[in-house]
């Protein structure tokens, strides 16, 4: 897990000029089109775990498996498309358990001074500081594979990031007069915070769910790739992976096309987030 | 500065003891120790019998006090595998994976500075160069470890025959792992250092400087880059710990003989022990990285050295 923070993409190593600033449009479509072949591509595909030992690592473009076919005869596009839903699966839901923890406690810390806010900033710098990867092979390591202890394992670990950087915004939009008024004018606590912080957030929050949801898919794809992630059984990109290096000499593209859908959907999410910061920070210079 | 070192160090407390806790109770709650150890066909008198060897069958408190005591005094257990203590496991391997380290942050500082005061001297206007290098550092930046990894293997092991599979023997072994490794950190030292070399060119100093007659070259290496790299100091500390997170992978990947390959090795065999003492050794190593860069950057910023007053 890797610590992103949702600043701004230097304008030198921007895509800007590749794509004259549609970055955001871009990446939406290219998410969009991702999330379409995982959701869609499951049903429409064969059975992702139908051997077919006559026709055995067939190569790309073969009669009825256009991506080949891996060692046990079995239609690579249908494991790809399979590997793909699952791994998305596990990266939505991490996403979404790291940012309700982060973004919750990152309030509660934002809000008053004392024990908690001391307590949550502390954690938040152990974590931060620390390799992710090593814990949760840790963890993963005690608690067992299935979706669920991954799901909850890369969640449960990397909310500081959230933590850190909604922290530091909503303290800075707690010091604001709107907030100030809504506190005379006898709001409660939770009001202020749900009310008055959090749509002020939600911006670098949502650039965030698009940086952290490229995180987590790596994640997933990394602990998989050693073993530790989706069960036996269970196609994932980062399974795939490991099992393709038995034939590098024989079937490359056992390698190539799982490689390729990892940096694609990667890259698609790297793109939204840059795009989604631009936009927001022009949205931001307009401003008064 | 001794106060900072003093905050540093009871994070590292409360993350050890943290740490610790956790996995002693997460892995007592989910696994049985003994049934692992004796295998699948043990019978229930062996089960029971490793059970008393290794002070499993004693209550959970006591062996949870035994082993925080066991920290204290640095002793972690032994290693179920190899029969020796967990730590010095640990410490064997340890040079493997700091040299490894160490290779692939000289050779993420060696590209990314010049690709990265390259790609921020655009000043606005990048040409087709630099927009195909910004393309490909942001694919690489998109490019998992692993996948540099299969990618590299690939081309240079299996279609050109020019290296070596996995290993350590030879100075040809070490080429792969480290390239990989230094994958995970170039583009994103490579993008700092481009963002702050554009800061740099635009701040007053440098209009001062080409207006008294200094040349391009000049101004970019003399002005704005030792500026520039103040914040990658900075970057350099505090990315050390996603380094030694790729570090496992890359081990893996390459049968290198560090901690990180030793980690993944401990879990697959439930080697509760080593596993511990690798979480153990690697914060207490970032600690110390993180607070070095910490030192150095306060060193070669003047506007953070404390006044002395």
């Amino acid at each position: 897990m890797a610590t992103v923070t949702p600043t701004a993409a230097p304008a030198a190593t921007r895509l800007g000029p590749l794509f004259a600033g549609r970055e955001f449009l871009w990446g939406a479509l290219a998410v969009l089109l991702v999330l379409l072949v995982a959701i869609v591509g499951p049903w429409l595909a064969q059975d992702p775990a139908a051997t077919t030992l006559d026709r055995r690592l067939l190569p790309p473009f073969s009669d009825g498996h256009w991506l080949g076919t891996d060692a046990l005869g079995r239609d690579l596009w249908a494991r790809i498309v399979t590997g793909l839903e699952w791994s998305i699966a596990v990266a939505v839901a991490s996403t979404a358990i790291a940012a309700l923890i982060g973004t919750v406690l990152a309030l509660l810390a934002a809000e008053r001074a004392g024990p908690v806010r001391t307590l949550v900033l502390q954690t938040v710098d152990a974590f931060l500081s620390f390799p992710g990867l090593v814990v949760a092979i840790a963890v993963i390591a005690t608690v067992g594979h299935g979706y669920l202890p991954l799901v909850l394992t890369l969640g449960g670990l990397s909310w500081p990031v959230f933590a850190r950087v909604i922290y530091a915004e909503a303290s800075s939009l707690m010091q604001r007069d709107y907030v100030l008024a809504a506190r005379l004018a006898g709001s409660s606590r939770t009001r202020i915070l749900a009310g008055h912080v959090l749509p002020g957030v939600a911006p670098t929050l949502l650039v965030m769910l698009a940086f952290h949801l490229a995180d987590m898919l790596v994640a997933e794809s990394a602990l998989s790739f050693l073993g530790l992630g989706a069960p036996l059984g269970e196609p994932s990109l980062g399974n795939m992976l490991a099992e393709s290096r038995q034939y590098l000499y024989v079937a490359p593209w056992l390698m190539f096309v799982p490689a390729c859908a990892i940096v694609l959907v990667v890259v698609s999410a790297n793109l939204l987030g840059d795009g989604l910061t631009e936009r927001l920070r022009g949205r931001a210079r307009r401003a008064p | 500065m001794r106060q900072l070192l003093l905050t540093r160090l009871a994070n590292l407390a409360v993350l050890l003891v943290a740490l610790t806790t956790l996995l002693f109770f997460l892995l007592r709650a989910t696994a049985d120790q003994a049934a692992m150890l004796a295998g699948v066909d043990a019978t229930p008198e062996q089960v029971a019998e490793i059970r008393a060897q290794y002070g499993l069958d004693r209550p959970l408190w006591r062996q949870y006090a035994d082993y925080m005591a066991g920290l204290a005094t640095l002793d972690f257990g032994e290693s179920l595998v190899s029969g020796k203590p967990a730590l010095a496991d640990v410490v064997e391997r340890l040079p493997w994976t700091l040299l490894l380290a160490a290779l692939a942050m000289t050779l993420t500082i060696v590209l990314a500075i010049p690709i990265g005061a390259w790609l921020g001297s655009a000043q606005g206007r990048p040409g087709p160069a630099r927009r195909a290098a910004s393309a490909v550092v942001f694919v690489l930046q998109g490019m998992p470890g692993f996948v540099v990894a299969l990618l590299l293997i690939e081309i240079f092991a299996v279609e050109l025959r020019w290296l070596p599979f996995i290993g350590n023997e030879g100075l040809d072994t070490w080429i792969m792992p480290t390239v990989t490794l230094a994958s995970f950190l170039v583009p994103r030292l490579a993008r700092v250092v481009a963002a702050n070399v554009a800061g740099a060119l635009a701040e007053d100093y440098v209009r001062t400087a080409r207006a008294a007659g200094a040349s391009a070259r000049e101004i970019l290496y003399r002005h704005a880059l030792p500026n520039a790299l103040l914040g990658a100091t900075a970057l350099v500390g505090t990315q050390f710990a996603f380094l030694l997170s790729g570090s496992v992978i890359t081990e893996s990947i390459f049968a290198w003989p560090g901690v990180g390959s030793l980690l993944v090795r401990a879990t697959q065999n439930a080697d509760f022990a080593v596993v511990q003492a690798v979480a153990i050794v690697i914060a207490i190593l970032v600690f110390t990285v993180n607070a070095g860069a910490d030192l150095a950057f306060k060193a070669l910023d003047p506007r953070l050295r404390e006044r002395r007053s």
